[in-house]
């Protein structure tokens, strides 16, 4: 089975964004992949050591500065790993989701050649700009159904049995190959890296992968201003202040 | 002139509020331009008399009744909205924030070559672009359309003024599908609904807990809480983590965003990630037995002391409360 894995930079939950002279400071951010990925890349990796003869490849807009975080993905058992690049020029920007869903696609399409992959698994949305949008894109420009937010999958001859979490309840959801997941929490554990993983993936090469890239995007992000999240805190003293203030005074009750 | 398709989501044949608000909403726009026309696109057979008084504004709703739409399937949803957007000419589709719509709407995208824009907030005129919190929440990020089809998905948002009053409305039903395969996947073969309470995302108030609830038993005051109030009960990563709470109750950077008006966090002390999903929440009520916790900087009003004493206490006077209503 050849499964493709489609994975994202982003800045780190935890690390500060900062704001600096009008613009976006990512000095302090420290770069991972992105969280709901890795959901994604271990149930491909699963899929491998089920299914003899599967082979994982990853497909990541990464700059050469993030190889490492592209190695990890090998270590957590990945075949190969490719960095995508436009060789149109520019940077990608993470905001517009359709064009990084084209050169994922294009990515995609050229590496596999005649074949399209069985399936192709993503996060269901990146932690820094969650449009939740690439998954879906990816699965109507390369010609495939797509499933997003999946939280178990189970394989029956032919067919991908999934469930996904709706409002107030899951949907059972079968699906033929090919197919495009993306992956919700809940999928599956992801595994720590072992030291000797991690030792066998430093010995293979991240591939880079050229995609011609001139279209416009689809959305442009017109502005982008740090929120002051801060409110004062008005503490009450005891239960029956909350109550009263809850009700009388903001009528929510 | 704009022409505007809302899709009214149904399940169970049940049409969705969080549709008819984004219905709502849109009419409010439409009002403000004065350039705008409104239709409405159902999918699925519904009793249309649930939607008496609930719909303002004057519009169609087209009503595509087959059989085989009573359960949602992506690719014959896709086409019917598709096919009445380009035969209707119309300019901008929109969708209510839901898991239905978010495996739908990109792909339309892609399809009709229209801008998908999500977002919370709805600028006005021609370039009507959206804004949402990027980046943890801590970041507000607006986006411009570049093509000239929009598709919308609208998230909830507690400061949303509505558009009260019934307007005229005309059902049209409109013709099935032509479709040769019997299954077109992928197929929704069940669906397995939760018994009780709202959906997280989707209640008017919400109770959360977090680490300082110390278990899965504690809960139950939760679920007191939320139950005498209507409301859901909501997790953050640690409880789920720690297995008290399933993951759909789960708030925050790894779970659900969500604006209800009223939001109790309990026990929970305010990281980033958690406050990443309560952006836009109405007013924010912490308790919290640590007076330094974070959550404090983001509540409107506090209560320091220990959940398992406020809690008990606050649930007796609600009871009393609610019985003098």
């Amino acid at each position: 089975m050849n499964i493709a894995v489609c994975v994202c930079l982003v800045p780190d939950t935890a690390s500060v964004v900062g704001y600096l002279d009008g613009a976006v400071d990512y000095s302090r951010v420290n770069v991972v992949m992105n969280h709901y990925d890795e959901y994604a890349l271990e149930e491909a990796v699963r899929l491998k050591e089920r299914v003899e003869g599967s082979v994982v490849t990853v497909f990541s807009f990464a700059p050469d500065s993030a190889r490492e975080v592209l190695r990890k993905a090998l270590a957590m058992g990945a075949d190969r790993a490719f960095r995508v690049s436009c060789s149109g020029g520019g940077d990608l920007s993470p905001t517009e989701p359709f064009l990084t869903a084209l050169g994922l696609s294009r990515a995609i399409a050229a590496f596999y050649a005649d074949r399209l992959p069985d399936l192709v698994f993503c996060g269901k949305q990146s932690t820094d700009f969650q449009s939740a949008q690439v998954p879906s894109m990816l699965g109507e420009l390369l010609g495939m159904a797509s499933v997003s937010g999946i939280t178990s999958l189970q394989i029956t001859g032919d067919l991908l049995r999934v469930e996904r979490e709706i409002e107030g309840g899951i949907e059972a959801i079968e699906v033929t190959f090919p197919a495009v997941l993306s992956a919700e929490k809940g999928l599956n554990e992801p595994r720590n890296t072992s030291i000797r993983a991690v030792m066998e993936a430093r010995k293979k090469t991240v591939g880079l992968l050229e995609v011609s890239l001139h279209e416009e995007p689809f959305v442009v992000m017109s502005g982008i201003e740090p929120l002051e999240r801060k409110k004062i805190c008005c503490f009450v003293p005891d239960e029956h202040e909350l109550l009263r203030v809850l009700s009388y005074e903001c009528n929510l009750l | 002139m704009n022409k505007f398709l809302v899709f009214l989501e149904q399940r169970e044949g049940i049409v969705k509020p969080s549709s008819i608000s984004v219905w709502n909403r849109v009419q409010g726009l439409a009002a403000l331009d004065g350039n705008s026309v409104v239709s409405g696109i159902l999918a699925g057979p519904v009793e249309i008399g649930q939607l008496d008084g609930a719909l303002g504004g004057d519009g169609v709703i087209y009503h595509a009744k087959e059989d085989g739409l009573r359960v949602y399937n992506q690719e014959r949803y896709s086409r019917v909205i598709a096919d009445l957007f380009e035969r209707e000419a119309c300019t901008a589709l929109f969708f209510a924030d839901t898991a239905m719509t978010r495996d739908m709407a990109p792909r339309l995208s892609v399809r009709m070559q229209a801008s998908l824009l999500n977002g919370n907030a709805l600028g006005e005129g021609d370039a009507a672009g959206v804004s949402r919190r990027v980046y943890s929440a801590s970041f507000l990020a607006s986006f411009v359309p570049t093509r000239k089809l929009r598709i919308y998905i609208l998230s909830s948002s507690v400061r949303v003024v509505e558009f009260p009053d019934g307007g005229r409305i005309n059902f049209i039903d409109i013709e099935p599908l032509q479709s040769t395969l019997k299954d077109l996947f992928p197929v929704v073969r069940r669906i397995i609904m939760g018994e009780g309470p709202p959906d997280v995302a989707e209640a008017r108030i919400v109770v959360a807990g977090g680490r300082g609830m110390g278990g899965v038993e504690s809960f139950a005051l939760l679920e007191q809480t939320a139950s005498l109030l209507g409301g859901a009960v909501g997790a953050s990563r640690t409880a789920v983590d720690a297995g008290w709470r399933p993951h759909a109750e789960q708030i925050g950077q790894t779970g659900k965003t969500v604006a209800p008006v009223l939001y109790f966090a309990c026990g929970i002390s305010g990281a980033v990630q958690h406050l990443a999903g309560i952006g836009s929440a109405g007013v924010v009520v912490a308790i919290n037995s640590d007076r330094d916790a974070p959550i404090f900087n983001v509540a409107d009003y506090g209560l320091v002391g220990d959940v398992h004493i406020v809690l008990p206490k606050l649930i007796d006077l609600l009871k009393e409360f609610l019985k003098k209503q």
